[in-house]
């Protein structure tokens, strides 16, 4: 590993058992892609190391890269910590995550459509009608709406994780308004300001070109009879914990960033305030969640929407992405049905895996849960970024009776599967001055279009920064590295 | 036999602390169907905005004000003039088989067909001590068992304005038995979907002068769904089904989806809203 010295970076560096090490096989040898990587890193001492890392961070700083993190009191803005070492992802293992990525999205596109129209799934006793009638986002407003090009999840944000078995799964299924493409862009700029010369060695694919394609593919799904349309990103404003990120989207795109009082509805139509007076707007990438998107439909007391603007929707004056209602098919229930979700309308068998789960609604399957609880992770449905996760082995005596009665009181709103070990990668720690064993995931981020898709190749790997800990959010204490994708 | 209406909606909204900003929407013209055509309408408001018509998320035609004046209040009229062919509730043929009726409201296909209308929501979501407060006879029709159950709601609830608001949930009605149309619709429905029957909240317009309750205001019934049938209209407030006297503006899972006025104001003070409504029957032909 690299040079023999002291304080070689590695030097140090502890493989656990039973842990699925990303860089290193059990024998202690580089897996492939890594040793020019480990060669390059390996020239330098732990010192340079941190001097860079430090450099890094400054910059994520300087350039406001920044998120919120809700719960406790005050919130609080924070960098997303990030790590120099960056993840290899082999041309091989990325056709299986691309391909995969997009028959999961083409599917639960399909999903949608059907469950707003004809309802042909539920009628064939593959998904419970339950499921969908107790989701508060399966909108009564979108029965039979045609979204333009019919397409409902023109942005999703797949999690994936590589299992001790070596592996591909799929943990969850984003759809409503994923975040996280920022920093993929973000780590990539950093990676190559502090360490230019690791790219020299390598051939990555570029992660810079994700605006220009999700600008193309949204504007596939724009109004009939528009030749050049107007497309707007709408923020629910720079409290939003992804704020930074709809800046930076609207900025790389060229558009324009809006809040909902920017906009206004007339006449079914959706007009932009400018300084050159009323602008009409076509395509609204939208990061505001369905029930705040319009106060006349949905939460009557929301000031982050626009009133009216689903009117303008049905009638097909404006196109929103995602749309609305999409999120009955984001939800950890609809989750474990995701393989027959494939198998019904595509007639194939998924490319990636699911975790196996639980429904706590099942009164054989809740009881197992009960009973098994330490060897489980209790998810609830409907909570996105990690909030309400309990991990079984990890919980007290107290803690696993508060849970179980949770559970039984609410058995609709929780699911249960066994615990991943999701798969490890070095990462710098800066209490130790050295790597340690981290788990990560991936979020990749796939985006429909009219008879095309994208899959932006590299993705959002997440750390889990705490020793053990297998909760890979940014809001829950999570980092993030630079992805590589290698090409062929 | 025809009926011709005339209707006034009319309403004034202030606000102590006046406004730069607002919309409005309106969910209040007739709807057109098989028994009513809208013959004229026409809106008013003392803004000098335009009324535009849009429509809801169900379908429904709404009137939408938008206003970038410093203003203080909106004063909104809306005149209609409509046909409405006599309605006669009872102009079917009772299923020959109860049974078999039944078999097709708990079939999985019919149950997704009507998902809708037979969720719980907000307002007709019965607490789990409440759902044995009316039992369904097993020897009646389904259209039967709703009539009485029309019945029983006019009984059980007292019509008393001012004790409950658009907020009262369905568990303080049936304890404390009393309310307006709105409330008296909501039990109904709230029943009617726990037997496994589809029913729909409906917003509209009474015909005014026959000592009706809740005849100044805009009213509220129930639509249930009798199999082999369609829609049925059941009025709970008056123990009457619905008739040529109903004059039906939109229908909805419960208030939520037809609040005849849903505004966004940016103001700081209080607001006060006032309306009323005249229906008046033209001529008889």
């Amino acid at each position: 590993m690299g040079t023999s010295e002291d304080k070689s970076i590695f030097s140090s560096y502890v493989k656990k058992e039973g842990l699925y090490d990303e860089v290193f096989d059990e024998n202690g040898g580089v897996k492939s892609g890594y040793q020019k990587l480990l060669d390059l890193y390996g020239t330098r001492s732990i010192d340079d190391y941190v001097s860079l890392n430090n450099k890094a961070k400054s910059s994520f700083f300087n350039q406001g890269i920044t998120f919120q993190v809700y719960g406790n009191k005050k919130s609080q803005e924070k960098i997303f910590p990030f790590d120099l070492f960056p993840r290899i992802i082999t041309s091989e293992e990325w056709e299986i995550i691309e391909k995969g990525a997009i028959q999961r999205n083409i599917a639960l596109n399909h999903f949608l459509w059907d469950v707003y129209h004809d309802k042909k799934i539920v009628k064939d006793k593959v998904v419970p009608i339950e499921l969908l009638s107790s989701s508060p986002n399966y909108l009564h407003q979108m029965m039979n709406v045609d979204p333009p090009n019919k397409i409902y999840n023109h942005i999703s944000g797949t999690d994936i994780i590589k299992h001790s078995d070596g592996n591909y799964y799929v943990l969850e299924d984003n759809i409503r308004c994923p975040s996280g493409v920022s920093y993929v862009i973000c780590n990539r700029t950093a990676l190559k300001r502090a360490l230019f010369g690791v790219f020299n060695h390598y051939k990555t694919h570029s992660v810079t070109d994700y605006a220009e394609n999700l600008l193309h593919l949204l504007e596939t799904a724009k109004p009939h009879g528009v030749d050049s349309p107007v497309t707007v990103v709408i923020t629910p404003g720079m409290f939003n914990s992804a704020y930074y990120e709809h800046s930076y989207l609207a900025k790389a795109m060229g558009v324009e960033l809006v809040e909902g009082r920017d906009l206004f509805v007339e006449n079914d139509f959706v007009y932009m305030k400018t300084t050159q007076g009323p602008v009409r707007v076509d395509v609204v990438y939208r990061r505001i969640d369905d029930l705040f998107l319009d106060p006349m439909e949905f939460n009557p007391d929301s000031t982050l929407g626009v009133p009216g603007i689903f009117a303008a929707y049905r009638k097909g004056n404006v196109t929103l992405a995602n749309a609305p209602g999409t999120g009955v098919a984001d939800d950890k229930a609809i989750y474990t049905y995701m393989p027959d979700i494939i198998k019904y309308y595509l007639n194939e068998e998924p490319i990636l895996k699911n975790v196996h789960t639980y429904h706590c609604s099942r009164p054989k399957e809740l009881q197992y849960v009960l009973d098994n609880i330490k060897d489980l992770v209790i998810k609830p449905v409907d909570e996105a970024g990690g909030y309400g996760i309990s991990i079984g082995n990890r919980l007290t005596k107290d803690e696993i009776e508060r849970v179980k009665s949770e559970v039984k009181a609410n058995p609709r709103k929780y699911v249960a599967q066994p615990i991943m070990s999701l798969s490890v990668h070095p990462t710098y720690i800066d209490q130790k001055e050295s790597f340690e064993q981290r788990h990560v995931d991936l979020r990749t981020f796939t985006v429909l279009g009219k008879d095309e898709q994208f899959v932006l190749k590299g993705g959002l790997t997440r750390v889990a920064l705490k020793e053990g800990n297998l909760i890979v959010n940014s809001s829950q204490g999570g980092g993030s590295k630079d992805t590589w994708v290698l090409k062929q | 036999m025809l009926y011709e209406y005339e209707i006034d909606y009319d309403t004034r909204n202030s606000y102590e602390k006046g406004l730069n900003e607002a919309f409005w929407q309106f969910l209040i013209i007739p709807e057109e169907n098989d028994t009513q055509e809208l013959t004229y309408w026409h809106f008013e408001n003392d803004l000098d905005e335009n009324n535009s018509v849009s429509e809801n998320g169900l379908g429904f035609k709404t009137v939408q004000v938008r206003s970038k004046k410093v203003l203080d209040h909106i004063k909104f009229n809306a005149h209609f003039k409509l046909t409405k062919k006599e309605v006669n509730p009872f102009d079917f043929d009772l299923p020959l088989d109860i049974d078999e009726e039944r078999k097709l409201v708990d079939s999985l296909d019919f149950r997704v067909d009507y998902e809708p209308y037979l969720r719980n929501t907000r307002f007709t979501q019965l607490l789990e001590e409440h759902k044995s407060i009316y039992a369904f006879d097993s020897k009646k029709s389904i259209f039967e068992n709703l009539t009485d159950l029309n019945h029983w709601t006019y009984d059980h609830l007292y019509f008393k304005t001012g004790v409950t608001d658009v907020n009262t949930n369905l568990d303080e009605i049936i304890e404390n038995r009393h309310g307006v149309c709105q409330d008296f619709t909501h039990l109904f429905c709230a029943i009617a979907k726990h037997h496994g029957v589809p029913a729909r909240y409906v917003s509209g317009y009474l015909h005014q002068g026959h000592g009706f309750f809740g005849d100044s205001q805009m009213h509220a019934w129930a639509e249930a769904f009798v199999p082999n049938v369609g829609w049925v209209g059941f009025d709970p407030t008056n123990n009457v089904l619905a008739n040529q006297n109903h004059i039906k503006v939109c229908h909805g899972k419960d208030y939520t989806d037809c609040a005849p006025l849903k505004g966004v104001v940016y103001t700081l003070g209080e607001n006060e809203t006032e309306y009323s409504v005249s229906v008046k029957a033209a001529q008889q032909q």
